[in-house]
């Protein structure tokens, strides 16, 4: 009986993961992406800085939520008077939901007022797929020496309700104040929410 | 469904309905009236635009459960959604479970001993759902109805009765989870286990929501699923959703510190 259930283990399809795995401790792997302004930026050129990524896709309602609340921009704006990094990346595949070229990335940009460092363009959604981005929006934080510290969703409580915002722990300052004090992350995780990531099919 | 469908256009429900975009929801009551003491089954009913959908109570990667707050009168209190069985949606290597096409989403509302017959209850069911395609519409809709409280429930719409026989059995069979490695993995246990297809966990945040590696051996059949990324401590049990063809089964295993 053995020999046949391990045959019939062995016949069974394992489905490679479509979306890598990054985990907390680990080092957050490099990538290279054209930002809004055609310039081609690194992870590894931040290196020595805290870096957060925010997964975003303009016409997701969630991500309208926490534009149109002010609470992304107020995020971003504190965290890079402070000297951190804020990636905006958009991995939306060409014709899909969200996809925009640089123009239009520079004009969502001044329309919301947001206040990141760069938006970088995925459109083949090679570092969505490296990092196992899912929703938009889906946060990660790395670290001065390249530790990835944080990933998952923005805050506690999963909804489209921009009056949850001031109810939710908001994860994203809070494991920037700790890293900043030195203390350890209390919360490393949380489940990502929103819409899923327009990658091409 | 298909049979709940033929017989929901034949009768008119007390209803009420709201139509946003891409999915018409209303809230329908099984009986005319409501009796004191006894439970009352009322149905969201969720009829979706082809190629829309709604979520289950776990949506998996991206999405939300439709949810409802109940405004009722004085003593009477709403149960849990009992969720018929979703189907997969995936959106490329996105994976989700929900619903399509006509659903109902039955819930017991508890009458009070002390409710007066001859009287009329007013309630109130507050829906927030997220209707998707590849894009996703956030609604909501304040739906009400009004009930006579009466020593009699009145006529029973047998669309409800067809619709309460597709939802999801409770199963028997013993179990148990263990974490090995980077798969959470559940064994079923029982002489009578159907041909299992597939299966969903209900809680989140402990598998991830692929379809799980499904072997059988002997009175077993094994379940073994990839870890989610964002397990953190083991549960005291998990709820799944177990499918063999069209019929599906809600069932709670424990979950064992070591395998």
């Amino acid at each position: 009986m053995k020999r046949v259930l391990f045959a019939l283990l062995l016949t069974l399809v394992l489905a490679a993961p479509a979306l890598a795995k990054v985990a907390v401790g680990q080092p957050a792997p490099d990538f290279t992406l054209t930002d809004s302004n055609g310039k081609s930026r690194s992870l590894s050129e931040f290196k020595g800085k805290i870096v957060v990524l925010e997964w975003n896709n303009p016409e997701c309602p969630f991500v309208g939520k926490h534009y149109g609340s002010g609470n992304m921009q107020k995020q971003q704006g504190d965290a890079t008077a402070a000297g951190v990094i804020w990636l905006t990346i958009n991995s939306s595949a060409t014709g899909k939901q969200g996809d925009i070229d640089g123009a239009a990335a520079n004009a969502y940009i001044a329309k919301v007022g947001a206040r990141q460092t760069a938006y970088l363009l995925d459109p083949t959604g090679q570092v969505g797929h490296l990092y196992g981005a899912r929703t938009t929006p889906h946060m990660f934080v790395i670290d001065k020496a390249g530790v990835l510290r944080y990933m998952g969703g923005i805050d506690s409580i999963k909804s489209t309700d921009k009056d949850d915002i001031a109810k939710a722990t908001q994860y994203i300052p809070q494991v920037l104040a700790e890293l900043g004090a030195g203390k350890p992350v209390s919360v490393a995780t949380a489940e990502p929410y929103g819409c899923g990531v327009k990658y091409g099919s | 469904m298909r049979s709940v469908l033929v017989l929901l256009l034949s009768i008119t429900p007390l209803l009420a309905a709201a139509d946003d975009e891409h999915v018409m929801v209303s809230l329908l009551s099984e009986h005319s009236a409501l009796v004191p003491g006894k439970t009352a089954w009322l149905a969201l009913r969720l009829q979706h635009e082809p190629h829309w959908h709604t979520y289950w109570i776990n949506p998996g990667d991206s999405g939300l459960p439709t949810k409802l707050a109940w405004q009722l009168p004085p003593g009477y209190s709403a149960g849990d959604v009992a969720w018929p069985a979703p189907q997969r949606i995936d959106v490329g290597e996105l994976q989700n479970f929900g619903y399509e096409g006509d659903v109902l989403l039955p819930v017991p509302l508890e009458v009070p001993g002390e409710a007066k017959p001859d009287t009329t209850a007013h309630i109130v069911a507050q829906v927030k759902y997220l209707v998707c395609r590849e894009e996703c519409i956030p609604g909501k809709a304040d739906l009400a109805i009004d009930l006579p409280v009466s020593s009699a429930a009145g006529a029973a719409a047998k669309w409800f009765e067809a619709a309460r026989a597709e939802l999801p059995q409770a199963a028997k069979w013993q179990g148990d989870a263990s974490l090995r490695g980077d798969k959470i993995e559940v064994a079923l246990h029982g002489a009578d286990l159907p041909p299992i297809s597939d299966a969903y966990v209900m809680d989140r945040k402990i598998v991830n929501y692929a379809r799980p590696q499904i072997s059988r051996a002997a009175d077993a059949v094994i379940l073994s699923f990839a870890k989610s990324d964002y397990f953190t401590v083991a549960p005291p049990q998990i709820d799944l959703l177990v499918r063999a063809g069209a019929h599906a089964w809600n069932v709670r295993v424990p979950f064992s510190s070591s395998p």
